[in-house]
């Protein structure tokens, strides 16, 4: 037995609290030793849904982030006379920050909201940021989705009514064979990595598609080094593949997509391609035994899956599976043509589409339970084919990623593999309806709050946001022509646009959390001149910047005001069903964040601000009749506020005395509730809502009940879009209402919106020669920094201070290029000087690095000689904002044609080495000036909470033992 | 008792969360302060006890990243104890723990030379030597809830690619996946019978493919409708 | 490894005052006509003394804590050091028991011959534990091999040698049998550094393969882990250039034995025999501490297998 050992710990002083972790968008809950005000230890929360009581190395390093020297400490404002970008500021109390801030505002909103511009990045407080957008009456809001992966929650929003993100997961506990697409760390970062090992443990196949074999990759069964921006010609040789070998789940294709609608064939006419309806706009079907057209939502008919018909009016009508059978059966999708593409050996592609379909049809499975579905037909079991996939940035971020994280979605679907046991799981308040009913608001009268939020999902050409003339109306033109679907906006393009007036300056531009001056927005060094730009009369372009961060980012030096926040250590937060959050597949769940230690500066939690704001510039929902304040502050409005009867931010503990879950009367009580029980709010969907939750009668009445979705009426999957359609019929010129003017809108529309998932070369490569720039440049988060905006944390800043920049050992050789030598590495748009580091597991035409490591000299509490401001680089100089196709015309932004998705990753290049004596990171930019009241950092770091207690080794056993071998 | 860490190379994903949760740990834990020097500065270095390295086998396109976690394997010979002048560094009978008695330690690093594994670090600002303590402060105290008395790194793993327990009772977690996954000592020839057992990757899983020798389809026409109800 | 100075300074003067202590003990004890006479022995010791002093004070530069160094002899049970550092300071009465012997001329001589001769033995054995100290580390195989103790005990018997033969061209000016077992030391010294430099160059021992038991394929080391460098990389990552090291082992091979061995020969009717004696020992000791300068930063820690080595 062991000896006495010393009281290490004096537990009697310190304390246990329980609230989320935020040190990347994970949402872990923690449970959090303080000591004296400090921060002991933070260790994951065991009963926690999301992280089960691990935590990664971001979470570890939570004391880290709260003694950061960089983080903001008062209001400041820009001193009178100094220039942006300087850093020059002035401490000022909050009370006069927020009074001008109030009286800036105001008169917009009295006269021409939209020219205020509210872009938040990182945050996850969407439901209140775009309500209170809303309120104050300006379409032009959004969150940061448009340059992160809104690719991947459109396409599965207008495909499956679920997507990848964090919005679901494989089935961990059955799948059996998973596909991992793109992937480098997610939001979901935990949960993947519980979820992976699981699948190790129980013997599925793992495997990874991705250029790049690190982190999750390293893991995999196989490798899979497809080319960058060429995942979804893949995806459809995948298809090809099943399909030939007539390998699809014929009945859940029948039953629960709209492969039985029928579509009108008649080409170069309006109405082309369109679902063919009845007159209530019913989509119609064949049926088999009746020989007639009936409506195909109807349950209990026997829908022809193939055919082509003739309607009553002399149409030719086709399903829509028929249309999509002929486009992937083309020999244009065979592994042998697609192997040119995307890089992957035929054999290959052929292989994993036939291991998929062994697995889903030869060894699926069945969970025992009975339940109804929507036409209320009992089963006795749910069948799952489990197989499942996660996909994200690398699919996302680019030009063609909608149509490439739609087709993975469609291999899903011929697999029957979605919500099923072993496949994709929702999470709730998802599955929805494709698509959810909310539109885009429009903008309204000055003073007046919109009819909804700034961001919603279009059908057809009449939700765009546009004006007569059919130019944008939003400052991001996000729900343009140029980007119709953009359902996260466009954040990427905001600095750009405003400062050029086009469509339209603006006064005042709100960022919360968001390096925009830095590592979120491309082609950096020219949007720190923007940012700088004056017109004639020497007023800058961009009137007036107000920035509100925690930390000294890169993004501060150019406000005009930066209002400081907390720490997630020092305030309240919902993470709430209105927004994004932290369920599981089987249980929808929210959480808060409670203060866990006292806030010792002069800031405020950014939440407590805007509902503060919002009281000052009295927004109908946050004032009485009377004229005075609703809510005492943004605690109240959390409890108090309800978007619909009984519905509110948060689901846990409602009704009176807390009685109620999901819906009911607000509870005074509710953060007391949530605190009580570790912060978060589980509650268990009954064993036969789990699956099959598009057409799960007894799942979707309760998700009308809870508010998530608008109908008891099933999920009809789309494979076959109709609103894509819309768009590119508008394209052609073919469609009855708007349509684009621009040829180049035209072209993008016609070309980009098939109804069908579809292939193409991402659009930088289009106007690019793949001989002179013929490497693709990529970059990733490494795990620890994923999401975390963090790199001046002192832990993790030891783990990765300098990126280099990796490629294929082989390729390099052949080129002549030695390890840590320094190359130039070109694009059409600029050229930066880098370190390379050769690798085994990267794909030959592929160069990667770790993004967002280099920091800009003197910020983020940094000494300017941090390595990350000296060694470390980004990649984003070569990226332009713009398409860089020196073509005629207007420019164009560099994203997505369909969702406005930045298209970071189709970036192409060129390396040559730097001639001899060419040495160093380029471009370098100037070192930033401390702030008012900052610390000078410490050469020195000697973090712990009490005196530790030693162990000491007594004389005795000093003398007497012998070695430890000879112990045994 | 032999307590000692099982790592899993077959499920690290390299991470660094082990790493991170024993520095916090650690850093006010019975050795701590944990010394950082230019936390916020050039070249940023510190104490740490668990630093994961990472390596690729064999060549392109077959090659295998491998994430590598190593701390001090508590080895049953530790010749860092072996040679360590003062006593300082010793091997705990009771539970085969390898510590350094901070308050007795000369810090000559002559154990760091000793040590393979590079698992001992010197705190220059307290000018001794450093190590995993395999948290002995954490898996006997009481006050901990139970689950929780075991080393950081173990309990904040999220892929569970750490075991921590006991070797020498053969059914204990620890010996069993040992035993049944083939879990290997690093350098055995150097002798120092090391007690941390890194399990290899497992065997690549073989998956059948679904060969469809009754239809192949070449268009659209080859399909025939079958009646199914919706 | 990082070849510290303090240490490098420590195993030379020492090795060096324990050669010339053992020298003097066995050429006093069995030299029938000793020129130097008992006021001679007892500088010579006294000189050997004081070089090892110096060269145990400066060893504890080397200690991060050196208030805790006297707890270095706790561990003599198992610790080469904590021997070393036992035999080192036991020396000091063995010493002085023997200088005492040599001052007032007592005990007769076969008491001489007995104290002379464990004086010398504690010397020798004390050197040795000095090699062992290096020799015992399984990690590092240039150090773990016989030639390591053998090499310490040849070159401090080498340097102490030269320096008995300068004390003595004090007193003496023909001391002909001196110089030839001199010049033998360090034939033979030369000799045993020879094998040991071809010895060290041969691969052997752990590669990264078995440090990392992937053993069937190529091992590469893709990211080491921490941007700037640690105690690790400091202690055990010292690299050399190749061709540097080649030069210093010629600089070696010049400085400690062939200059040393030409002037022993050559030197003597050109310049003063203490001029000659002089600088034999003074080169000898700029090419002993540049072979143990080498004797470190040669030595290849398998911790660097970690660090992306294949072999060390």
């Amino acid at each position: 037995m062991p000896s006495k050992l010393p009281q290490f710990e004096d537990h009697s002083n310190q304390e246990t609290k329980f609230t989320t972790c935020y040190m990347c968008a994970c949402r872990c809950g923690i449970k959090v030793t303080v000591e004296d005000n400090l921060v002991r230890f933070i260790q994951g929360n065991k009963n926690h849904p999301i992280n089960k009581g691990v935590l990664c190395a971001k979470g570890n390093a939570g004391i880290m982030k709260q003694n950061s020297p960089g983080k903001l400490t008062q209001p400041l404002m820009r001193k009178q006379g100094s220039e942006r970008g300087e850093g020059d500021f002035e401490p000022v109390s909050w009370d006069t920050a927020l009074d001008y801030l109030t009286k800036r505002l105001d008169k917009i909103r009295k006269t021409d909201p939209k020219k205020l511009a509210f872009f938040t990045g990182r945050d996850q407080m969407q439901a209140l940021t775009g309500f209170w957008a809303q309120q104050f009456g300006t379409i032009n809001w959004a969150a940061h989705g448009g340059f992160c992966s809104v690719n991947m929650a459109a396409a599965g929003l207008y495909t499956t009514g679920q997507s990848f993100w964090e919005f679901g997961d494989p089935d961990w506990d059955r799948t059996k064979y998973f596909m991992m697409w793109g992937v480098a760390e997610d939001h979901n970062s935990n949960p993947i990595k519980i979820g992976l090992e699981k699948l190790k443990r129980r013997g599925a196949k793992f495997v990874s598609i991705n250029p790049v074999r690190t982190g999750y990759q390293a893991i995999a069964d196989e490798w899979v080094p497809v080319k960058p921006g060429t995942d979804g010609m893949l995806a459809l040789s995948m298809v090809h593949v099943l399909l030939k070998n007539d390998l699809f789940d014929w009945e859940y294709v029948l039953r629960y997509t709209n492969a039985t609608q029928l579509v009108v064939h008649t080409p170069q006419e309006v109405g082309d391609g369109l679902i063919y309806r009845d007159e209530e706009g019913q989509p119609l079907a064949w049926d088999q035994e009746q020989e007639k057209f009936i409506d195909a939502t109807l349950a209990g008919t026997m829908p022809a899956l193939f055919g082509e018909y003739q309607t009553p009016e002399g149409k030719t009508v086709k399903t829509s599976f028929t249309l999509l059978a002929e486009r992937y059966l083309a020999e244009e999708y065979s592994p042998e043509v697609a192997t040119k593409t995307c890089g992957v050996p035929a054999d290959v592609i052929e292989r994993l589409a036939l291991e998929m379909a062994h697995v889903a049809f030869e060894e699926s499975i069945e969970v025992k339970t009975e339940w109804t579905d929507w036409s209320g037909k009992k089963h006795d079991s749910f069948i799952g084919r489990p197989v499942s996939m996660h996909a994200m940035r690398g699919v996302s971020a680019h030009s063609n990623g909608f149509q490439a994280c739609r087709s993975i979605h469609l291999l899903q679907v011929l697999l029957g593999t979605v919500d099923v046991p072993g496949g994709h799981l929702a999470k709730p308040p998802f599955p929805k309806h494709v698509c959810p009913p909310i539109k885009p608001a429009k903008p309204k009268a000055p003073g007046e709050p919109l009819d909804g939020p700034p961001l919603g999902f279009p059908t057809c050409p009449e939700d765009l946001v546009i004006d007569d003339d059919g130019n944008p109306l939003r400052i991001d033109k996000a729900y343009s022509w140029e980007a119709p679907l953009a359902n996260h906006g466009l954040m990427h393009m905001v600095i750009t646009n405003a400062v050029n007036g086009d469509p339209y300056p603006i006064d005042t531009l709100i960022f919360f959390m968001a390096n925009m001056s830095w590592n979120s927005s491309m082609n950096t060094g020219k949007i720190r001149d923007l940012l700088r730009e004056k017109d004639d009369k020497g007023d800058y372009k961009l009137p007036f910047l107000v920035v509100a961060d925690a930390f000294h980012s890169e993004m501060v030096a150019f406000a005009d005001l930066v209002l400081p926040d907390t720490t997630y250590l020092e305030r309240y937060d919902t993470i709430s069903m209105l927004d994004r959050p932290i369920s599981e597949p089987d249980a929808v769940c929210d959480a808060i964040r409670a203060p866990v230690i006292e806030i010792d500066r002069d800031v405020r939690p950014w939440q407590e601000v805007m509902v503060d704001l919002a009281t000052r510039l009295k927004f109908p929902a946050f004032t009485k009749e009377d004229g005075s304040p609703k809510y005492e502050g943004y605690k109240d409005f959390i409890i108090n506020f309800e978007k619909a009867p009984g519905i509110g931010f948060l689901a846990g503990w409602r009704g009176k005395d807390g009685e109620k879950s999901l819906r009911g009367e607000p509870n005074p009580n509710q953060w007391g509730k949530y605190i009580e029980n570790e912060c978060f709010f589980q509650y268990k969907l009954a064993k036969h809502e789990r699956f099959y939750r598009f057409a799960n009668k007894d799942y979707l009445e309760f998700a009308k009940k809870a508010g998530f979705t608008h109908t008891t009426k099933p999920i009809i999957m789309e494979l076959y879009s109709e609103t894509l359609q819309k768009f590119r019929l508008a394209g052609l010129g073919l469609y009855d209402g708007p349509q684009p003017k621009d040829e180049r809108d035209q072209y993008r529309t016609s070309r980009f919106f098939d109804p069908l998932p579809e292939f193409y070369i991402p659009l930088e490569q289009r106007c690019t020669s793949l001989e002179e720039y013929p490497f693709h440049a990529i970059t990733q988060r490494p795990m620890m920094m994923y999401h975390s905006w963090d790199s001046q944390n002192a832990w993790l800043r030891q783990l990765l201070a300098q990126n280099y920049m990796y490629m294929n050992r082989q390729k390099a050789e052949e080129m002549g290029i030695e390890d840590l030598s320094w190359i130039w590495l070109e694009s059409k748009t600029g050229r930066i000087r880098v370190q390379v580091k050769l690798m085994e597991g990267t794909e030959k035409t592929t160069v990667w690095t770790w993004n967002a490591v280099g920091k800009q000299r003197g910020t983020w509490g940094l000494d300017p000689e941090a390595n990350e401001s000296n060694q470390g680089f980004l990649l984003n100089h070569l990226i332009n904002e713009h398409l860089p196709c020196g073509d005629t015309g207007r420019p164009i932004t560099n994203s997505d044609p369909i969702t406005g998705q930045a298209a970071w990753y189709d970036l192409q290049v060129k390396i040559y080495p730097a001639k001899k004596g060419e040495i160093g990171v380029w471009p370098s930019f100037e070192t930033i000036k401390p702030l008012p009241g900052s610390e000078r950092t410490k050469d020195k770091l000697r973090y712990q909470t009490h005196e530790a207690v030693r162990l000491n080794r007594s004389l005795k056993d000093i003398l007497t033992r012998g070695n430890t071998k000879r112990n045994k | 008792m032999k307590l000692g860490l099982v790592i899993d190379l077959d499920t690290c994903v390299g991470c660094n969360a082990c790493a991170v949760a024993c520095k916090q740990w650690n850093t006010s834990g019975t050795t701590g302060p944990l010394t950082d020097f230019e936390p916020y500065g050039k070249d940023p270095t510190g104490v740490w006890f668990n630093r994961i390295r990472n390596y690729e086998v064999g060549d392109y396109p077959n090659s295998k990243t491998v994430h590598f976690p190593m701390s001090c394997m508590h080895c049953d010979d530790a010749a860092c104890v072996t040679v360590c002048p003062t006593g300082a560094s010793y091997k705990r009978e009771e539970d085969g723990i390898v510590l350094v008695d901070q308050d007795k330690c000369m810090g000559c690093n002559y154990c760091a030379w000793a040590c393979p594994y590079g698992a001992r670090e010197l705190d220059r600002e307290d000018g001794v030597m450093k190590k995993c303590t395999l948290c002995v402060d954490r898996i006997y105290d009481e006050n901990l809830p139970e689950e929780e008395r075991q080393p950081a790194c173990v309990m904040t793993c999220p892929t569970s690619a750490r075991y921590f327990g006991d070797f020498d009772d053969p059914n204990s977690e620890v010996s069993i996946i040992s035993r049944e996954r083939n879990g290997e000592q690093l350098m055995p020839e150097l002798g120092y019978e090391p007690v941390n057992k890194y399990l290899p990757p497992r065997e690549k899983k073989k998956v059948e493919t679904y060969v469809n020798e009754t239809n192949s389809i070449k268009a659209v026409k080859d399909w025939v409708n079958r009646l199914v109800a919706r | 490894m990082h070849p510290a100075l303090s240490v490098i300074f420590f195993t030379v003067t020492s090795g060096a005052g324990y050669g010339l202590f053992a020298i003097t003990c066995i050429y006093n004890s069995v030299s029938q006509t000793n020129p130097l006479g008992a006021h001679g022995v007892l500088l010579s010791s006294a000189i050997a003394l004081g070089l090892i002093t110096v060269g145990l004070i400066s060893s504890t530069f080397h200690l991060a804590n050196p208030k805790n160094a006297w707890r270095a002899f706790s561990r003599v049970r198992t610790s080469w050091l904590a021997r070393e550092g036992l035999l080192a300071i036991l020396f000091y009465p063995v010493a002085a028991l023997y200088m005492f012997t040599v001052w007032k001329d007592v005990g007769g001589y076969n008491w001489l011959v007995i104290i002379s001769m464990l004086s010398a033995l504690w010397a020798i054995t004390t050197i040795f534990s000095t090699g062992m100290i290096y020799a015992c580390l399984k990690t590092i195989r240039q150090w773990h091999n016989p030639l390591t103790p053998i090499n310490y005990i040849l070159l401090g018997a080498m340097l102490g040698g030269l320096m008995f033969l300068f004390i003595v061209s004090m007193y003496e000016p023909v001391i002909t049998g001196l110089v030839v077992t001199s010049t033998y030391l360090i034939i033979i010294a030369a000799i045993a550094k020879i094998i040991y430099f071809f010895w060290i160059g041969v691969p052997a021992g752990p590669t990264i393969n078995t440090a990392t038991s992937f053993t069937s394929s190529m091992v590469r080391l893709f990211d080491v882990g921490h941007t700037a460098g640690t105690f690790l990389t400091e202690e055990f990552g010292y690299e050399v250039a190749r061709a540097r090291l080649i030069a210093l082992r010629w600089l070696v091979f010049l400085f400690a034995f062939t200059v040393p061995g030409l002037v022993l020969w050559a030197g003597v009717g050109f310049m003063p025999i203490s001029v000659v004696f002089a600088v034999a020992v003074i080169s000898a000791f700029v090419g002993v501490m540049i072979e143990r300068w080498l004797f470190f930063a040669e030595a290849r820690h398998v911790v660097n297998l970690y660090h992306g080595k294949q072999q060390c």
